[in-house]
């Protein structure tokens, strides 16, 4: 008893900022604070926190406000089962918001399912997680890869691709689907090599690289280091093909500098979207975080997005009853910076994306964008 | 072929200048010292600090040997001096010191991966194919690292000293040379290469707190098969690097990164004295 009235009066000071008294909705955040997802965690939490900020200075959700209960999963399987379970179990969540990796929302699958909790997927990944509690408002290779492929194809007519990737299930999958995709687009694949995850020396893949001929370049490899490594590699080995890179977000471009220039990027979120909705999202993160700020990234914005898109269900639904919030989620459209999304297909969404490229001074320049890309058939219904 | 030829020879020099420092330390004390990954990644993080601060390439190197040696120094003084007659120990106890190292790295800059800009770039025209001018220097640099220890060595005072405790250390002893003194500046040269090392490959590698670790487990079977001779690792680097080359374009760069481990493991099997001269 004692620790639920604890719990209670711990709800109660986070309702204080407006002064509301009913009981809050609880919004559970299990994200990699720790592990391989930490350096960009942090910018996943500050997204989730502005949207209940805001949500709770215009009244809350059907006068209730929201509360964050955020949780390490240590980027991994281990972390995130403890992280689901405390947050399913001990803090009773409405409802879990959050990016992951692959391998901790496959971990935590099985724990919201028992929990009948429902769970918005936030992160880009390899496509084809399929839950009845799983909703996702992030891309999937269906999405990602076409513009990337589309542009090469026509505008720089490449007919010949060179495939680099890490050692893994997602640069392996992110890769598999590429090259199908290339070949059903009339190109051919010359090469397709790996290095494993920790391998730093792609000397002798550039070597191939060079030697057969291809006419543009598309790698998905880990994020950080080996990204950096091959970029810097094939950069010092003279490559300058049209290189696409699956693996690169907008932040780390910045900081690699010139050897990141005239790289294309394909995202549905760039900080360069010129839309009222994402200027004013932009203006509202830099007020409320100064100088604390992590940029806004293809990651975090959707958890942002996701706030939103709880909220419009919860209300649709009349209330925080798990399956009519997880029956109301694929009906409604929200606004937001990335523009208005409906999660309506098989459990994902129809996004924009944009191809951008690097610029000399760093920044992410929109070469076209692909308004509505499907996600494909992901969860197609058993018959 | 030439281009398979190019890679062979700059990844043996790549994998000679990485080596040299732990050969040092194993040549001189007979301890194989597992923190070297972590002075390899001081001396990443040093050129890094010194691109901060704007210095000019031939200064940065210097810096990164001063930092490497000065940890190594330390480093000596302070833990392995009390294990050279336990050397199953000092593998532990290296190895846990550069875990300590990776994690001080990591409170004082950060976990994510950081960008040194390389001080050539571009590409140079041999024989009809544009090869990576940087790649090329790494030959010039490990001859030059081979060069200056072997005058090191067999040219001063000190490399006499040194040259005598490896041969007999009780003798040396009674002869007068301080054997713990050699012990200590060769730690400290040992590190400070490693760290020099680093700083070498930063433009080739990103920067970061495990950055040293890919190539602790070459570096270590490289020396295991020189048995302290630098000539023997020069050579072993040839041949075990041109081999990892070889296999990694014809057959699959995943098994590649395993062929110098297994086969200096081979190696060792059929002659336990490896490439050195017995």
């Amino acid at each position: 008893m004692r620790s639920r009235l604890f719990l209670t009066s711990l709800a109660a000071i986070a309702a204080m900022t407006p002064a509301m008294a009913a009981d809050p909705i609880r919004i559970g955040v299990p994200v990699g604070l720790s592990g391989a997802n930490s350096v960009v965690a942090p910018s996943v939490v500050q997204s989730a926190e502005l949207a209940v900020e805001e949500i709770n200075a215009k009244g809350g959700v059907l006068g209730r406000p929201l509360a964050l209960e955020v949780a390490d999963d240590g980027s991994g399987a281990a972390g995130a089962q403890k992280a689901f379970d405390a947050l399913v179990f001990q803090k009773k969540v409405n409802v879990l918001i959050s990016m992951e990796t692959s391998a901790a929302r496959n971990a935590g699958l099985p724990i919201v399912a028992r929990g009948k909790t429902p769970f918005i997927y936030t992160s880009f990944y390899e496509g084809k997680s399929c839950s009845p509690y799983l909703y996702v408002n992030a891309w999937v290779p269906e999405q990602q890869v076409p513009p990337i492929v589309d542009y090469f194809n026509n505008e720089k007519k490449a007919k010949s691709y060179f495939l680099i990737g890490s050692d893994y299930a997602f640069g392996r999958g992110m890769l598999a689907f590429t090259k199908s995709y290339i070949e059903k687009t009339g190109g051919k694949v010359l090469g397709e090599e790996y290095l494993p995850m920790d391998g730093s020396d792609w000397t002798p893949i550039i070597s191939k690289l060079k030697a057969s001929g291809a006419d543009a370049i598309i790698t998905s490899t880990a994020g950080g280091a080996p990204n950096v490594t091959l970029t810097k590699q094939l950069r010092a080995a003279g490559v300058n093909l049209p290189y696409g890179n699956l693996a690169v977000d907008e932040g780390t471009a910045k900081s690699m500098g010139g050897d990141a220039t005239g790289i294309y990027i394909s995202a549905s979120y760039v900080t360069g979207i010129d839309s009222a909705a994402n200027k004013s999202f932009l203006a509202a993160m830099s007020k409320k975080f100064g100088a604390d700020l992590k940029t806004p990234n293809d990651l975090s914005v959707p958890e942002y997005e996701a706030v939103y898109a709880y909220k419009a269900a919860v209300e649709k639904a009349g209330g925080t009853d798990p399956t009519k919030v997880l029956a109301a989620l694929e009906e409604v459209s929200v606004d937001g910076p990335r523009g208005a999304i409906r999660m309506n297909k098989q459990r994902h969404a129809p996004l924009t994306m944009y191809l951008g490229q690097v610029q000399a001074d760093g920044g992410v320049k929109v070469i076209q964008s692909f308004p509505n890309v499907d996600p494909g058939a992901q969860c197609p219904p058993k018959s | 072929m030439l281009t398979v030829a190019l890679d062979a020879v700059t990844t043996a020099a790549l994998l000679f200048i990485i080596s040299s420092g732990l050969l040092i330390v194993f040549g001189v004390m007979k301890i194989i010292n597992f923190a070297h990954a972590a002075f390899v990644t001081v001396g990443g993080y040093a050129a890094l600090v010194g691109a901060w601060l704007g210095l000019p390439w031939l200064l940065v190197l210097p810096l990164a040997f001063v930092v490497g040696a000065v940890c190594g120094a330390l480093t000596e003084a302070v833990i392995v001096r009390r294990l050279y007659q336990r050397p199953l120990d000092a593998i532990l106890a290296t190895w846990g010191l550069g875990i300590v190292i990776g994690q001080l790295v990591t409170l004082v800059f950060g976990r994510e991966v950081q960008f040194v800009q390389a001080p050539i770039t571009g590409t140079v025209d041999l024989a009809g194919i544009d090869y990576s001018a940087y790649r090329l220097v790494m030959i010039a640099a490990a001859v030059l690292i081979a060069v200056l220890f072997t005058g090191l060595l067999s040219g001063t005072r000190l490399g006499l000293s040194t040259r005598a405790v490896i041969m007999n250390e009780m003798l040396a002893q009674g002869l007068g040379v301080n054997s713990a003194r050699v012990r200590l500046v060769t730690f400290a040269i040992g590190s400070g290469l490693a760290a020099l090392s680093g700083a070498l490959i930063t433009p080739l590698s990103s920067v970061d707190p495990n950055m040293g670790l890919p190539w602790l487990i070459s570096a270590f079977m490289l020396v295991m098969v020189s048995g302290g001779s630098l000539l023997a690792l020069a050579v072993s680097c040839l041949v075990l690097g041109g081999c990892q080359v070889i296999v990694s374009t014809f057959v699959n760069p995943i098994l590649g990164g395993l062929t110098i481990a297994i086969l200096a493991a081979i190696v060792l099997r059929i002659r336990p004295e490896g490439f050195a001269r017995a």
